[in-house]
């Protein structure tokens, strides 16, 4: 096998031992916990929806621009599905494409003007477009976007009750099934578009962008169009999410669509999990959820006090995540096995 | 329109600016001497407020006075703050020490919404904050006017300690060059220390003043550390008599739209980060 097959099926395996794996995980939660499962369903539906925020992040990071407008895209895409959904326009799924399109010509309008900006100045650029945005959302006419008090949305699921075959929870089973597969497939989707700027020329490209811009240019890179390819990828996976969410919840408002915790998840997650890595972020949203959900069960406001602690504490502690950290370990060990010390660059 | 109406907002934003003013200073303080953009900065400023609350509520402790209580503590947090955390990232990439701020910025609000709510809090019944002098129509409280004056004299001193004093002169040069300042024999890390400490009091004493002029909520943070940053941007970095004028710029703006435009008051903070971003983009072309 030629190294390029076998980097290939590196990839393409463990991709696919996790799509199966989803695939077949309502039906096996259902078979060992029965009526528990609802919202065991709801919990891992959670969890994939942080691993599609951070991932998606993370893409954006990798040409170094530190985005506060995840939230922005998310927000948006909510809005398109919501709109859409309430003028009626062709079939509800359609909204979800239609947001994720949105969130790209947003990011585009965006990532050009703030192009020159970099460091926290682009960041505090990109929290203050957030601010606009729920604003002028906030301010379209009631009967367009429901201004401040928000708006329903319709359900993209209603499975129909069947008293002889069924039992009640069955349909809460099935509709949450139903957001389960979309959240799966859309992280699918990210994890694609991710390896691909990690496993093609882009992945160089966009690390020289990250380190060094005028060197990227000397060498033929273009950061301008870089920067942007990143921007569109990025967004275009969170307007989906922001939609489909918008869905699952049935409910839309100014605060919660652009709420800033949504961008604080998106950017701890992978920061905790390991930068710049396609795992790391996904890693991260797994246990994240999971120390989100007990949090969440014993704080009623300020839950959001777990995610500060991990990012202050993968700052100071483990800088480069958990994905770097357990690297790091296996270096060493086989750098003492050989008896030497090197020096590996990231992976 | 009417013309007192507008010279109502003209003097409500001209107050406003104080606070925004000293807010800011602190910040530019530690952006300037530490070259730490600290997303947590209207943390501090928010907490004085809440200091000033709790006091108030458990010992009956007037908020003029509890200033006295407030100022070293936000000090002591701000020292502590430094020594446990971002003395270790100075040397950091960036965007480590920017995650950094922002991560203590979220623990700091959410450890006051465990402990206050999300609700806003006021501190009522103190005699003077409902005291206010009408002249020609326009209406001028005793609160604002002392906390502008307040602010406009702790900037000023903070400007002349800066140009004057031996810490001052220090912190300076420490910003300056900081390899150098240490070898003329300067403590860096001491400096630092100091300015980050001065920066958190400074904000806290803007805090306290936010406590008696309207009714906080453990939010209100990290909207005053935008407008702390934008303010320091618009003023130039290190430019501690720019923050004047830029304050009076973003003050006015807000107190204008609010007062002219119909439903202002929710679009009040859109036009502010409005100005932020076009602030940001527009510096950005015209440097490049």
């Amino acid at each position: 096998m030629s190294p390029n097959v076998r980097n290939r099926l590196r990839d393409l395996i463990p991709v696919l031992l996790f799509a199966v794996a989803l695939w077949f995980l309502p039906d096996l939660l259902r078979s060992w916990s029965g009526r528990a499962s609802v919202s065991y369903l709801s919990l891992v539906t959670n969890g994939l929806g942080l691993a599609v925020l951070a991932l998606s992040w993370d893409i954006l990071a990798r040409t170094g621009q530190l985005s506060l407008a995840h939230a922005a895209f998310y927000g948006a895409g909510a809005y398109v599905t919501a709109i859409l959904a309430r003028l009626e326009v062709g079939p509800l799924w359609l909204g979800i494409p239609a947001a994720g399109a949105f969130a790209v010509l947003l990011a585009l309008g965006l990532g050009v003007v703030t192009l020159r900006l970099k460091g926290i100045y682009f960041a505090i650029a990109t929290l203050a477009f957030t601010e606009v945005l729920r604003s002028a959302v906030r301010q379209l006419p009631t009967s367009f976007a429901g201004g401040s008090a928000g708006m329903n949305v319709a359900p993209l699921f209603r499975p129909a009750f069947d008293p002889e075959t069924m039992e009640r929870w069955e349909i809460a089973f099935l509709r949450n099934e139903g957001y389960f597969l979309l959240y799966a497939g859309l992280l699918l989707l990210t994890i694609g578009l991710s390896l691909w700027t990690r496993r093609s020329r882009l992945r160089p490209a966009f690390t020289a962008v990250r380190t060094n811009e005028e060197v990227a240019g000397v060498m033929g890179v273009h950061p301008a169009r870089m920067k942007l390819l990143a921007f569109a990828l990025s967004s275009l996976s969170v307007g989906m999410l922001g939609a489909i969410h918008a869905h699952r919840v049935g409910s839309v408002i100014p605060e919660g669509a652009f709420a800033v915790s949504t961008t604080v998840f998106a950017l701890v997650t992978p920061i905790f999990g390991g930068l710049y890595t396609t795992l790391g972020p996904i890693l991260g949203a797994g246990v994240l959820a999971g120390i989100e959900e007990t949090l969440k069960r014993n704080l009623a406001d300020g839950y959001l006090i777990g995610y500060g602690l991990v990012l202050v504490l993968s700052i100071l502690f483990m800088p480069r995540g958990i994905v770097g950290m357990v690297r790091g370990i296996a270096r060493r060990r086989r750098a003492a096995r050989a008896g030497v010390t090197s020096e590996g660059g990231e992976a | 329109m009417d013309p007192i109406l507008i010279l109502q907002a003209v003097v409500s934003g001209v107050l406003a600016s104080g606070l925004y003013a000293l807010v800011s200073v602190g910040l530019a303080l530690a952006i300037g001497v530490i070259g730490i953009v600290n997303f947590a900065h209207g943390e501090f400023f928010m907490i004085g407020a809440f200091l000033t609350y709790q006091l108030f509520v458990s010992f009956g402790v007037d908020p003029v006075l509890s200033l006295l209580f407030v100022a070293p503590a936000l000090f002591l947090l701000g020292a502590v703050l430094y020594r446990t955390t971002i003395q270790y990232v100075l040397e950091a990439p960036e965007l480590n020490q920017m995650l950094l701020t922002f991560g203590i910025g979220i623990v700091l609000q959410n450890l006051a919404l465990l402990i206050w709510g999300g609700d806003p809090v006021s501190i009522s019944g103190i005699a003077y904050r409902s005291v206010g002098f009408r002249i020609g129509g326009i209406s001028v409280g005793l609160v604002s006017l002392v906390s502008f004056a307040i602010s406009i004299v702790l900037v000023g001193s903070l400007y002349l300690a800066l140009s004057r004093s031996r810490t001052g002169r220090a912190m300076r040069a420490v910003a300056q060059n900081r390899i150098g300042a240490s070898l003329v024999g300067l403590e860096v890390n001491r400096v630092y220390l100091v300015a980050f400490a001065l920066s958190a009091l400074l904000a806290g004493i803007g805090g306290v003043m936010i406590a008696v002029i309207q009714s906080p909520t453990p939010t209100i943070g990290l909207a005053f550390t935008l407008k702390a940053f934008s303010i320091v941007v618009l003023a130039g970095l290190g430019n501690i008599r720019g923050i004047l004028a830029a304050s009076l710029v973003v003050a006015l703006a807000e107190s204008l739209v609010a007062t002219l435009v119909p439903n202002g008051g929710t679009l009040s903070n859109a036009v502010f980060f409005a100005i932020i971003f076009l602030a940001l983009v527009w510096r950005s072309r015209r440097t490049a």
